[in-house]
């Protein structure tokens, strides 16, 4: 009678195991900082890369075996499909172990994860990216992904701030895009050297003084809390409204699946709901808990 | 809410004890009993179907959300790397004497682990289980099972539920389930909803009056969550411990862990804690560092957020968190004080 009694309930609900990651292999690493890497991963069963896609803003969990398990944004874009690029500031034990790992060792990978930016909200509008340190990366699939698609856009501006030279990601990035007439890119540090040419002074300081318009544009920030606190503060002197302001925000996540409770802020779960809200929908958390 | 077959049956105790007994070799039997002096749900001896049982000092959770689940496992020998998926648990189990707040919060898991992303894992555990529930006696310690809503004497959450009479029981089938367990036997005999009402017996130490209003709570606690004051004060002397939500039957925040032996290793799911300060710690920013917002996620939670998102309150009233509390933190007093 147990057997009847079960058997009805069991059946096609239950599919695949949700923790299991993809093994991939990484193909190339960049030293970004002196604390910062880039990982170049491809699937190792090609047939499973046929199938995958993702869209910028979306991320994913990524393993060091034996270490564990960490989230990152997905920082290549979905319009340059060969590969998966994901960048890793060293902070603690799985970022340690994945700085460890060489060019043909085995990283696991879970995702795509989460929402993305909204890009029919962006088409035809100017773009203005805001980012701080390795706050970059999410922007940066979203900038080669919308710069991939040129003439769906407006004026592009890219704004990108670092503690110092030495402290800027993703430098053969600033200097394409620098070089592209379609861009108007500025790149400020906190504190310079000698061969410095760029901006001296904090993100939200150049950004008042660079002055872009809010009509018709969007604002696309990410970076340090302390530095979008203010960041905001100057989009709102410049005549940006909170529904023209998107972030990608960054919680403590270990499931990616909306289950495990880290990134819980009210009814919100950051790694389902999120990661990319308006400051629109931000205000409307009616919590102090980000 | 199961929607199912509602029927009613008499048994008698020595009938109960046969289909145990019967169960028993098709599936795994767990029942109460008592293990150090704590009540704790065990393969099943099939003699004593009472003994004084009031509820299991750990919730019946365990059972469907592991405190360890093993997920997959890889082998690395000399470069060539492997990962295996570990398969959910087989086999079919009869939890007898579950009681009804226990088994509502199996209920209220249930979107938590089987919608948007399916855990395979809590899915098989709830279809492979039979719920055999005993209505309650007693009030329990710290219980407040009438206030959330709970009839502690009745359940729709059971597959199938027995009341207590002086010659046996009466069982009330709520699901399919339930009713494959009373056909193709003679251990039951036909009953009424009357028999049913008539079971109804007294709860032992049952408050005259309630402690809170649900309502005023759900009313309320959306508005108080930027009340500081109130969570410093009812959080002040709580330690940090977690015990709260090690005994919650609803609690389900969780971890992935890794154990790495020598060329190979285990992934594993394990139980966590919003109590705790290093269960939302980043590099730069941990946004619930103190102690009272950690309190206020835990309450608001349960309260406020699970019911946004799934229409129920993720609490039962099962009173282990006030029973069992070192400091005599008293949830209930928190939620008279949110009501306010």
């Amino acid at each position: 009678m147990m057997e009847m009694a079960t058997e009805r309930l069991n059946g096609s609900r239950e599919k695949n195991n949700i923790y299991q990651p993809n093994p991939m292999e990484i193909t190339k690493i960049i030293q970004e900082t002196w604390d910062t890497k880039t990982f170049h991963i491809q699937f190792q069963d090609p047939s499973q890369g046929k199938n995958f896609s993702f869209l910028s803003g979306q991320f994913a969990e990524y393993s060091v075996f034996g270490e564990g398990e960490a989230t990152f944004c997905i920082s290549s874009s979905p319009t340059r499909p060969d590969h998966l690029e994901f960048s890793v500031k060293r902070v603690g034990r799985v970022t340690y172990a994945l700085h460890q790992l060489n060019e043909g060792d085995i990283v696991g990978f879970r995702g795509p994860y989460g929402n993305y930016f909204p890009l029919d909200k962006l088409k035809g509008k100017t773009l203005v990216f805001i980012g701080g340190g390795i706050g970059l990366a999410p922007l940066r699939s979203l900038i080669h992904n919308v710069l991939d698609n040129r003439s769906d856009y407006n004026e592009i501006i890219i704004l990108y701030g670092a503690r110092s030279p030495q402290d800027l990601c993703f430098k053969y990035d600033l200097e394409a895009w620098d070089n592209n007439s379609s861009v108007k890119m500025i790149t400020t540090v906190d504190a310079g050297d000698k061969d410095w040419k760029g901006k001296v002074g904090l993100v939200p300081m150049v950004l008042e003084e660079i002055g872009p318009s809010a009509k018709g544009a969007v604002a696309i920030t990410c970076g340090p809390p302390i530095m979008i606190r203010y960041t905001l503060k100057s989009l709102e002197k410049l005549g940006f409204t909170p529904s023209q302001v998107w972030t990608t925000l960054e919680m403590k996540m270990k499931c990616g699946l909306g289950k495990c409770g880290r990134c819980n802020i009210g009814p919100i779960y950051v790694c389902k709901d999120g990661p990319v809200f308006s400051f629109e929908e931000i205000r409307n958390f009616a919590s102090d808990e980000f | 809410m199961s929607k199912g077959p509602k029927m009613y049956r008499k048994i008698t105790k020595e009938n109960v004890i046969k289909l145990l007994a019967g169960l028993k070799g098709r599936a795994e039997v767990l029942g109460p009993a008592q293990v150090n002096g704590l009540w704790a749900f065990r393969p099943f001896n099939g003699q004593d179907l009472d003994q004084g049982f009031q509820n299991s000092r750990l919730p019946p959770k365990g059972l469907f959300f592991e405190s360890l689940r093993e997920l997959f496992e890889w082998k690395a020998p000399a470069g060539d790397f492997q990962l295996t998926p570990l398969p959910p648990p087989e086999g079919q189990r009869v939890i007898f004497g579950i009681k009804p707040c226990d088994a509502r919060a199996l209920k209220i898991l249930e979107p938590v682990f089987t919608k948007d992303y399916q855990d395979i894992f809590y899915l098989k555990n709830l279809s492979r289980t039979l719920l055999l529930g005993q209505a309650c006696r007693t009030q329990c310690v710290g219980s407040f099972c009438t206030e959330m809503g709970i009839d502690p004497q009745d359940s729709a959450d059971c597959d199938l539920l027995l009341r207590e009479t002086p010659g046996g029981y009466v069982a009330k089938i709520s699901t399919e389930r339930g009713q494959v367990l009373i056909e193709g036997n003679n251990f039951f005999e036909k009953a009424s909803a009357e028999d049913w009402d008539a079971a109804r017996g007294e709860i032992k130490g049952k408050r005259a009056k309630p402690v809170f209003d649900l309502e005023k709570v759900k009313g309320r606690i959306g508005a108080r969550f930027m009340d500081e004051d109130l969570w410093k004060r009812v959080s002040a002397k709580c330690i940090n411990c977690g015990i709260c939500t090690y005994l919650c039957p609803t609690c389900h925040c969780f971890d992935l862990s890794d154990l790495q032996m020598p060329g190979q290793g285990i992934r594993y799911r394990c139980g966590d804690s919003c109590a705790f300060p290093s269960f939302t710690k980043m590099p730069v920013h941990n946004p619930r560092e103190e102690k009272w917002r950690r309190y206020r996620q835990r309450v608001s939670h349960k309260f406020n957020f699970f019911h946004q998102n799934w229409q129920m309150i993720a609490c039962v009233g099962c009173g282990r968190c006030v029973a069992h509390c070192p400091v005599n933190l008293d949830l209930r007093e928190v939620l008279l004080e949110v009501a306010r």
